[in-house]
This record gives C-alpha cells, structure tokens and sequence, in this order.
C-alpha cells in the first residue's frame, strides 16, 4: 500500500513536472462565470482568463487596447469609435469581429438579471458598420464608459456558445482569452486549459486550476505545504510567515477601494454633523495601519487611493484628534455619547472594531460592538437599521465608481442616507466630463464638502496582497487586484 | 417486522411535512435578502427588483411554500438561485463525498473505541482505565477545527506527508482519495471515538456487574469468552443508539472539518447556501438531512433485533 502510494505521488510529481500546473487558491468560489451575471469580485479573477476584453487596464491604470486596438470619442463625448485587432478567434472557432463585440455589449444591456446595466445605462446604442469597426453610441456623456468596458461589460463572449447556452453560460463559458474552460466542480474546483491559439501568443501554463478556500489560515498552510502555488487575498497576520519561508514571497500592492465607517445620517446620534465630526476626528488611522494591518495598508482620506486618477495628494488624511472630538461633542451639547458599531465576523474586524471603541472612548463615545454574519449587515445598512457599520468597497479603475453611488441621494451604496443636492450636482457634473483634470477638480470641490459632512469616516485603502511561490514569474500585478496569468511562467 | 418497518416508513411522512414547514419558515425568517447578496455591489434598485421577481421572491410566501410542496411531491427540489443548478443534482454530487467521510470516520471512531472501552471496562480504576478516560474526555473536549488545523500543521507542512487539502473522487483515484480523507476522517472519528468510548465503558461496566456475568463466571467460563459472547453484546445496545446519532449527525455535514480540509461535500454546501441566502438549497439540504437522520434512526431500530433477540418487533 505504502509502495503503490509513494508510486502514486512520484507519478502525480512527474506529470505536475511536465505539463505546467499552476494551482491558484482564492478566498471565495467564484459564483457566477457570466460576464453579465457576476456579481462577485472573485469571478473576475477566472473570466479575465477566459475572456478579452474590449480595452484593459495597465499597472498604472491606464486604458491599453485589448480587442479594441484604437479609438476616438468624438461628438462631445457622445460617440465612442472602437477598431478591433482582426483575426482573432473564440475558442470554439466563431470568429470575434464587431458583430460579437455589439452583441456581447448589448447582451450585457438587456439579459435577464444582468448587473451591468447600470453601469452601461449611458449608452444608446451599439452598431458594427463593419467587421473591424464598433461605434457605440451614448444618451449622455459619460467619462466613465472606458474603464467600465476594461471590466465584465467589456468582456467578449462567444455569439454561438452564448445563445446555445442561454442562461446556463455561466457552466460553460465560451471566451478568446488565454485560458479556455474545460471543468468546474463547485466549492472544489474550476479547472481551465491554455488557449494554444491565443492571438497574443499561447500561454507557457498549460493547466490553471482555482480552488476556494474561505479560511485564510487554511489557504496560507496550502501554500506553505505547497499545495497551490499562488494565494490571495493574504491575512496580514500571515505576511511574515510567508516571507521567512525561502521558497515563497508576498507581493503587496495598492488596490482601487476603501474601507472604513458608515454612520447613519436619519437618526441619532449621527443625525448631528457635529457627532458625526466628533466620531471621526478620533480615528488614528496610523495606530490602525500599524496594529491590524502591520503596516501593510494607507491611511484614506477620501475614496480616490493613491496612484488612481482622482487621488490628490493636497487631501491629507488627519491625525487623531481627541481634544477636536470632545470640543465637537461640547458644541453639541453632549457630554457622552452611545452607539452601536455593526460590523461582520472576521478576526481583523473584530480587531478594528475594538480599536475604533477604544479611540472613541476617549473622547466621551461609549460604543457597543454588534458582530453580525455579512448577509444580515448588508440587509441592515440597506435598511438603515444601524448606527455606524464598518463597510468599504473593492473600488473601480474609474474614480465615478468610488464616489457617485455613494455620496449621491439615493445611490445603490449610500447607506448613510446622506443626501445634498450641491453634491449630487457636483458628481453628475464630474460623469458628464471627459477630460480627467477637470473631473478630478469638480470631485475636489465634492469632497470638501462631503469630508465636512462626515457621513462616512475613510479609514484606510486597502492593499491587495497575493502569496506566491518563487518559481513563479511573469505574474502582472495591476491595482485591480486581478491576477493575469497569460504571461506567467513556472521554473 | 415488515408490519414494524411499514408502520415506520408512514409515520415518517408527517414528521418531514413538519420539517418542511419549519425550515421554510426559518429560512424565511432569515434575515438579508437572497437577491442583494447575489448582486452585492451591484445591487442598484432596479436591478434588485428584477432579480427578486426572477427568484420569484416577490411572491406572498404562502403560495412559495405551497409551490415549494408542489415540487416535492414530484421529487423536484428546485433550483439554486446562485447557478440555476438543479437541488437535487448538488446533494447527489455532494453527498457521495460527507457519506465516505462519514463511514471513514465511523471506522476509525470503533476501531479507537472498542479496544479502550473494553480494556477501560475490564480494569475500573487502573491505570489503563485511567489514560484512556483522560484521553477520551480530551477527544470530546478537543473542537474539530483545532484538531483539524493542528494535523494540517503536522502531517501537511511539517512532515510534508499528506497534502494540506483536496479532493479527489473515489471511483477516479482510489488511493489518492483515501490518502486525501485520512485527515479529515480522523479529525471527526477522535471526537466520535471519544464519545463511543465512553458509553462503551459505562455500558459494559454496568453489564459486567450483572448476576448473568457472574454465574457465567461461577460456571468457569474463561474472563475473555464472558466479555466478548455475553457482556459484549448486550453492552453494544446503548452504543449502537449514539453510533445511530453520530451518523446522523455527520451526515447532516460535517461542517467545519469540510471547510478546513476542503472537502467537497454536504457540509461546505450548506455553509455557502446559508451565506448566499440560497432558499431552494438550504430547504432541500435540511429536508434530506431529516430524511436521512429518519432512515439512520430506523436502521438502527432494526439493528436493534439483531444484537438483542429480546427485541420484538411487535
């Protein structure tokens, strides 16, 4: 038994050996393959494999062509003019020219249940005046629609696998990108093969398998025991147990969202903008990077991280201010105030939940911890049935995505409830330009007056964080947080 | 008998239409809505109201549940609101998985605790009985995730002998899905063994104390004989009921030990399901649970007769 179980595994090492296996743990099993129907971020991480997309996005977030090797905008910003690489092919031989690009756009615009059409409501309509030509028309302008179009709306699907498969895509999903699906076993394994006609050259993997592991200790031990090969996100707490080990490394790079504290404009006690300045003139967002993240995260001062279009250096996040918090509670006319602090399980959070209890303490906030599951957190901030939450947001390339559904009255994430009609002007203005300069100094004026405010307390941006093993190269770390794989290379 | 096992079989029938209503209740009265958390960030007005009525959630529950019933009667669980995947095939795909692992730890649980509890038995007060009643309390005392964990660390970084995690179907690699299971099926069989051995060492002490063993003794029938043909057998009852429960219990899905090890199976499904508020999966994965804890607990009625012929079934 022993013998045919060593046999066995000297076997499993050889054929690992020679055909390239890389073997990729995530925190979540990717729910949905369909670019129309994900809603997950970790589905992103797969369909970047299978599928191209129209445009993409560099390590400096710049748009790079992708499908799409040039274009133009011109009409005031109203007509999109997209020229596509010709020649290429999806993997089940349908060839991609315009004709798939304009149904894949309009397939995300009008399939049951698709979560992109609120990002692509802007646009009119889709034409293909020829193989190698798309023109996309839009209602409004809409700085926005070239990042959109380098995430799930800009994704290519199969004309042919799309409209045979209907609703079921998602189990077999058809794309040109470097990777193809072949299986998917769910919670256990999706398994995709390389393209070895990819039109960017075949990639050196030949076999990526995703596995899905919740617990972050359990996905570093199936690093360490070499198990899989590449794992993210990485638990702070892990970082340095992976370092020491020779074999492996930990990369650690800006993501695009921010994370910090909801408080609840309808009702007391954060009804009271001075309350709500008190509360979060207490946050010291140093002792929080150095205590929960180990350092491995930056202070926020707003929702645009570093390195992001939007982000301006001239906001500076603010220290600690206990002596501010109590002065802003005085002019409130409160010695002490109470409230109840919702966050979800989790050992950082129950880290960052105390931290913020023992900073508000100090200047007079006695603050109840409630741990709730995720599920029910969301359900109660929709609701506004909570005080002040811990909730952030995984952030978009495009700086619209970090502030306008927030901060906008009735946006699908302001779940402060936080509404003024100078700030909804403001962000409609912003989506409505075209030139970065100007949308980034309409946001500034924005967020002087939403950081007054203080509906929300932006406490950190946070990193993303990918354990590797060493033998791996070739790996493109984009802030997106997305892993591309079609240049990497096992030694 | 077959009267017994026909008069069993029916009365199962309410007590599932029971489960049926307090499960879809319950999953009703969860709180967070199945629709924003599958669209998530995405969850804008108008996307959420399509999507509930695509769920058909924007139905009033009364007929959801009597639809709910409907499809039951034709064996048809329904579909995951996650992937449109059909209930009934994920619990076929995943319950071939828990089975193994819970007969594989089952194994193991009576292999730890025949031997200790007999031996615990013979010698009260010694100091077997003594090492085996810690060892057994630190089994039923020590939680499944340490356990887990603390073997992960062991055999998977330390020694590097078994890998951390995976899966591998039975009837594709046998000896890699067996060298797979090994840890997960001996972190629950310690706790089940822990627990076996202790009802096994009461059973039998008070057996052994009985006048039956005595005249056997007085007759010269040897120590060893005595145990195994009379004690043995009549101390097996209450522990073949826990042996009962334990199943059950592990079929219900071994939760934690499949989230640690990975393991595809009943367990790390329902977890999902629960988290992404997936009503059709939960109702179907309680509703065949109780189903199997039923046919667990009828089996073991039967099994009853068999170890003791006393047992009628009248």
């Amino acid at each position: 038994m022993k013998r045919t179980l060593t046999a066995l595994s000297l076997l499993l090492a050889l054929s690992a050996a020679s055909a390239q296996t890389l073997t990729v743990g995530l925190d979540a099993d990717p729910p949905r393959l369909d670019p129309a129907l994900s809603t997950a971020f970790v589905d992103r991480q797969v369909m970047n494999q299978i599928f191209d997309k129209l445009v993409d996005v560099n390590e400096n977030l710049k748009i790079v062509p992708m499908v799409a090797k040039s274009w133009k905008v011109t009409n005031g910003g109203l007509t999109y003019t997209f020229k596509l690489n010709t020649g290429i092919r999806f993997s089940d031989g349908t060839p991609l020219d315009a004709a798939a690009v304009k149904y894949s756009i309009e397939r995300n615009m009008t399939l049951d249940g698709s979560a992109r059409k609120g990002e692509l409501g802007s646009v009119k309509d889709v034409a293909a005046p020829d193989a190698a030509t798309v023109v996309i028309t839009l209602k409004a302008p809409y700085g926005p629609l070239l990042a959109v179009l380098s995430d799930r709306s800009g994704m290519i699907v199969s004309p042919t696998a799309a409209k045979k498969a209907g609703a079921d895509f998602a189990s077999g999903p058809v794309g040109s990108g470097p990777f193809t699906f072949v299986s998917r076993k769910r919670q256990d394994n999706i398994t995709l093969k390389a393209n070895t006609g990819y039109w960017r050259g075949k990639p050196s993997l030949d076999t990526l398998v995703y596995r899905p592991f919740p617990d972050g200790d359990v996905r570093v031990a199936n690093l360490l025991s070499g198990a899989v090969q590449v794992i993210t996100p990485v638990d702070p707490k892990d970082i340095a147990t992976i370092q020491k080990n020779p074999k492996l490394d930990v990369d650690t790079f800006q993501g695009l969202g921010f994370q910090g504290v909801w408080m609840n404009v309808t009702r007391p006690p954060f009804n009271s903008k001075l309350v709500r300045q008190a509360f979060s003139a207490t946050v010291e967002r140093d002792a929080i990077n150095k205590v929960v993240f180990l350092n491995t995260v930056k202070p926020a001062a707003g929702p645009f991280p570093p390195g992001t279009p939007a982000y301006s250096a001239a906001i500076k996040a603010p220290q600690g201010d206990v002596a501010l918090a109590r002065k802003k509670l005085a002019q409130a006319g409160k010695a002490n105030v109470s409230f109840t602090l919702l966050t979800s399980p989790g050992a950082v959070n129950a880290q960052l939940a105390q931290l913020y209890q023992a900073m508000a303490a100090q200047a007079g906030f006695t603050v109840k911890i409630e741990t709730v599951e995720f599920g029910t957190l969301l359900d109660r901030a929709d609701r506004r049935n909570y005080d002040a939450v811990m909730l952030g947001w995984s952030g978009r390339p495009d700086p619209d995505g970090n502030i306008y559904d927030f901060f906008h009255t009735g946006g699908s994430n302001n779940q402060a409830g936080y509404s003024d009609p100078g700030i909804d002007a403001l962000l409609e203005k912003a989506r409505a330009q075209n030139a970065m300069s100007a949308r980034v100094a309409t946001y500034n004026v924005a967020l002087g007056k939403i950081l007054d405010d203080a509906p929300y307390v932006f406490t950190y941006f946070s990193s993303n964080t990918v354990g590797v093993s060493k033998s791996l190269t070739g790996l493109k770390l984009v802030p997106d947080g997305i892993l591309r794989f079609s240049t990497a290379d096992l030694k | 008998m077959l009267n017994f096992a026909a008069r069993r079989l029916l009365a199962a029938i309410p007590t599932l239409l029971v489960v049926t209503l307090l499960v879809f209740a319950l999953v009703r009265l969860l709180p967070g809505d199945p629709a924003r958390l599958q669209l998530g960030e995405e969850a804008t007005p108008q996307a959420l109201t399509e999507l509930r009525h695509q769920m058909g959630l924007d139905r009033p529950v009364a007929v959801q549940y009597l639809q709910w019933l409907a499809d039951l009667s034709h064996l048809n669980l329904g579909r995951s609101l996650q992937d449109h995947a059909s209930v009934a095939g994920l619990i076929a795909q995943k319950l071939p998985t828990t089975f193994e692992l819970s007969v594989l730890s089952l194994l193991i649980a009576v292999a730890l605790a025949l031997p200790a509890g007999i031996f615990s038995a013979l010698r009260p007060g010694s100091v077997t009985d003594r090492l085996v009643t810690l060892l057994a309390l630190s089994g039923i005392s020590l939680p499944s995730f340490f356990l887990g964990i603390l073997l992960v660390y062991l055999f998977s970084v330390q020694l590097a002998w078994i890998p951390a995690s995976g899966y591998v179907d039975l009837s594709e690699n046998p000896a890699l899905n067996l060298k797979l299971m090994l840890l997960p099926a001996v972190t629950l069989g310690v706790g089940s063994g822990a627990v076996l051995t202790r009802f096994l060492r009461g059973s039998l002490l008070e057996v052994l104390s009985q006048d039956y063993v005595r005249t056997a003794r007085a007759k010269g029938i040897t120590g060893h004989f005595v145990v195994v043909k009379h004690a043995l057998r009549n101390a097996l009852i209450p522990v073949v009921t826990v042996l009962g429960l334990q199943l059950g219990g592990l079929l219900g899905g071994a939760v934690v030990t499949e989230q640690i090890f990975s393991v595809p199976g009943f367990g790390r499904l329902l977890v999902d399901a629960v988290f992404t508020r997936d009503l059709p999966v939960i109702q179907g994965m309680v509703l065949t649970s109780a189903a199997l804890v039923l046919v667990v607990s009828f089996v073991v009625d039967l099994l009853y007769g068999m170890i003791d012929p006393r047992v009628r079934y009248a």
